[in-house]
């Protein structure tokens, strides 16, 4: 055992002492907590990471639907706060802020995530609490019977929505289809969406390479992808591997041989890229702010985001901050408060049009019915401004027979 | 509250004062943290200083006491926590004996991985540990039928668990971090009784002259392989508590990320200390979790800290803060 000088001794009781004003000192804010009457919604997002753009505009959008009510006096009078939390793309993280969020921060509702992987961690802890949890994630599984629940609610599109619309408006029958798949979940749902709707069609599968996630280097696929001679590419990826996949396909000229689509079209990527490498590329979307010429819902949105960004226009994925976070609010206006379970009924009767025209959550699996935008790139020269990146090839009107039915979903119905 | 000194000539304990308070260093290290949760922010946050403490404290077997600098101690945390959640959600089993099924299985583990990497030494043996380690993760990645693939295990909540014929709500914090802490208390004593022991001063002489050990008849690849398993086991612990915890398992925790994680918080806490590994831990996540608050640039800060404390304080927090009272003065 070691030694140890008698020098510098602490008296025990003084000791003592210490800590115990050091630990009622903490637990203060606490016990002054409980008689707030502010409205918190807690908001996991990835910060931090390949998704760090996606996430701040999500934040900007959230923080805009909680302005907006704040505005207008709060719900029944009571305040409402948004505590973002970095959930650094990593589900274990995520899963440990939504706890920090329930137990301590004593959060009403959660409404967040960005990744498939953290929001299905998140809605594992607050499922379990019974908590209600807005997800804006793009998610094939969350409305599943094993994972759902009833205080889960998604508000995202879902890989089936998107890659539906997608096929419908770029494949024919007969034609022959590539893919070229991110070996994640996303991009497995993305694969299984795109081949439902080509078996719909009649077109023909012929080939599909799987690519790491976060791969730099596209070259080995391209020739394979080429020689397989298809009239279509699929690329199913997100974020910057999106951009990569696409840039050096054009470099080997895919372009001229094939037409390039993709599941979701990403807002972000396609300023980060430009517009020559983009031309032409078809993909699905939850929304854009050039649609505010079809949808009076969207000018409005757009407007109060330029006013309260300096002018900046939202992006797609900010738009799910919004939509998730107006959804829920609008929901406890119209219970009259947090109360969960009256919180919960009114968000399965709400019907609600805040970014892009009528949207509801389906009974069975509270999935959100919307439109689903089909957009095309704007070449260089078609581009009326900076911003004016997309052409709106179809704005598909929200129906259950764009979705899996419930059955399906192997809810009972 | 410290680590032993080597050799047991020098360990004889000081007459009088703070040396004779820290013979007790398992009920002193317990009774910190049984007031944790009281002094951080959140429940959440204290939990995962457990955890990380018991896995950083399994790390540090191997790496602060016999000077095996392994990259793959996240395939031991993964493993813990992978069996613990399967045996629960798949196969129905009680949460207390998936927890002793999880050791078990992931002891194993660290038995095959042990036997191929202690054949080999320095870079090697990080290396080698290191793709091991990462063939774990790639398994878990790939038997999405099993282990949920990307998206991590899910399905086996603990919401209530029997003690004694007492049922206790799991999902309470506070009874959640006891029932937990009695895991991390079980590690302590467990490590104490290691470096207690005859094999405790083996290990440390081949930290200290591998050659002499074996010159000494220490049989040092058996102890090597040996104090390799102990060290999963303990760390694989730390698993378990992590998926009691989150009610998920979350693919990360195999990725080489955290094994960097664990060698970064043995080396912030102070290895070769005994209660290093729990003070690493909770400064890691303690910073990352304040600042994260207050900047999303918070990367840029924690690591600067980092880089300080590396510079200044080699020794780790806790090893220069027994260093300052003058005990770790014994050791050479």
């Amino acid at each position: 055992m070691p030694k140890a000088g008698s020098t510098s001794r602490i008296p025990r009781r003084t000791a003592l002492a210490g800590l115990s004003a050091g630990a009622a000192l903490l637990a203060m804010p606490r016990l002054g907590r409980a008689a707030d009457e502010t409205i918190r919604i807690g908001f996991p997002t990835p910060l931090t990471g390949p998704f760090a753009a996606e996430a701040r505009d999500q934040v900007k959008c959230a923080e805009l639907a909680v302005k907006l009510v704040n505005d207008k006096g709060g719900i029944g009078g009571r305040k409402v706060e948004l505590l973002v939390r970095d959930d650094k793309l990593n589900a274990g993280e995520a899963a440990t802020r939504t706890l920090e969020l329930i137990e301590k921060d004593k959060v009403h509702a959660v409404v967040g995530a960005l990744s498939s992987a953290v929001q299905l961690a998140v809605n594992e802890v607050t499922r379990a609490r019974g908590v209600i949890y807005v997800s804006i994630s793009q998610s094939d599984t969350i409305n599943e019977a094993k994972d759902f629940s009833k205080y889960t609610f998604h508000e995202a599109l879902n890989p089936h929505m998107t890659t539906a619309a997608v096929a419908r408006q770029t494949l024919k029958k007969g034609m022959k289809v590539a893919h070229l798949v991110a070996d994640y979940a996303y991009g497995h749902e993305m694969l299984r969406g795109f081949k439902r709707a080509q078996a719909a069609i009649g077109a023909d599968s012929v080939g599909e390479i799987l690519h790491p996630f976060g791969a730099a280097d596209y070259s080995t696929f391209m020739p394979r992808l080429m020689s397989m001679r298809p009239d279509v590419l699929c690329i199913s990826n997100f974020g910057r591997d999106q951009a990569n996949a696409i840039k050096q396909a054009v470099d080997f000229g895919v372009k001229q041989q094939m037409k390039i689509v993709v599941p979701v079209i990403l807002h972000n990527q396609r300023l980060a890229v430009g517009p020559d490498v983009f031309e032409g590329v078809v993909g699905g979307a939850n929304y854009y702010w050039g649609l505010e010429t079809q949808s009076k819902s969207a000018a409005s949105f757009n407007a109060a985001f330029k006013a309260a960004n300096g002018g900046a226009i939202p992006t797609d994925y900010g738009a799910y901050g919004y939509s998730g976070v107006g959804s829920l609010l609008a929901a406890m206006q119209a219970a009259g408060g947090t109360d969960t379970d009256k919180v919960i009924d009114a968000l399965e009767k709400l019907q609600y049009d805040l970014t892009k025209g009528p949207q509801h959550y389906r009974k069975c699996d509270h999935q959100s019915v919307q439109s689903v935008l089909v957009l095309e790139s704007k070449k260089k020269s078609a581009m009326a401004g900076d911003n004016d990146l997309f052409a709106i090839l179809a704005n598909d009107n929200g129906s259950d027979d764009m979705l899996r039915s419930c059955s399906e979903l192997g809810h009972a119905t | 509250m410290t680590g032993p000194s080597s050799g047991e000539a020098l360990a004889k304990p000081a007459a009088s004062g703070l040396g004779r308070v820290l013979d007790h260093r398992v009920l002193l290290s317990i009774a910190v943290l049984a007031i944790l949760p009281w002094l951080l922010p959140s429940k959440a946050l204290a939990v995962n200083v457990l955890i990380y403490g018991v896995v950083v404290m399994g790390y540090n077997l191997l790496f602060g006491y016999t000077g095996l600098l392994s990259f793959g101690q996240a395939a031991f945390f993964g493993a813990g926590a992978y069996f613990t959640g399967i045996a629960i959600g798949r196969y129905g089993v009680p949460w207390f004996a998936a927890v002793a099924l999880a050791v078990l299985l992931s002891t194993c583990l660290a038995a095959l991985i042990g036997v191929i990497s202690t054949r080999t030494r320095g870079i090697y043996f990080s290396m080698v540990t290191l793709a091991l380690a990462q063939l774990v993760y790639y398994v878990a990645l790939q038997a999405a039928s099993i282990t949920g693939g990307e998206n991590g295990l899910r399905g086996f909540t603990v919401d209530r668990v029997s003690l004694f014929g007492l049922q206790v709500n799991f999902l309470d914090p506070v009874n959640k971090y006891y029932v937990l802490m009695a895991f991390a208390a079980l590690a302590l004593w467990f490590q104490s009784r290691i470096l207690n022991s005859p094999f405790g001063a083996v290990i440390e002489a081949i930290r200290e002259n591998e050659q002499r050990a074996r010159a000494c008849g220490y049989d040092v690849e058996r102890s090597k392989l040996v104090v390799f398993m102990l060290s999963g086991a303990i760390s694989s612990l730390g698993g378990c508590m992590l998926a009691l915890h989150l009610s998920i398992v979350p693919l990360d925790i195999l990725h080489y990320q955290t094994s960097g994680m664990i060698v970064m918080m043995v080396l912030l806490g102070g290895a070769r200390s005994f209660f290093g590994p729990f003070v690493g831990a909770a400064s890691f996540l303690i910073l990352e979790d304040v600042i994260s608050l207050w900047t999303p640039h918070w990367q840029i800060f924690v690591g600067a800290i980092f880089v300080l404390f590396v510079l200044f304080l080699p020794k780790g927090i806790w090893g220069t803060l027994l260093d300052g009272f003058g005990i770790g003065k014994a050791r050479p």
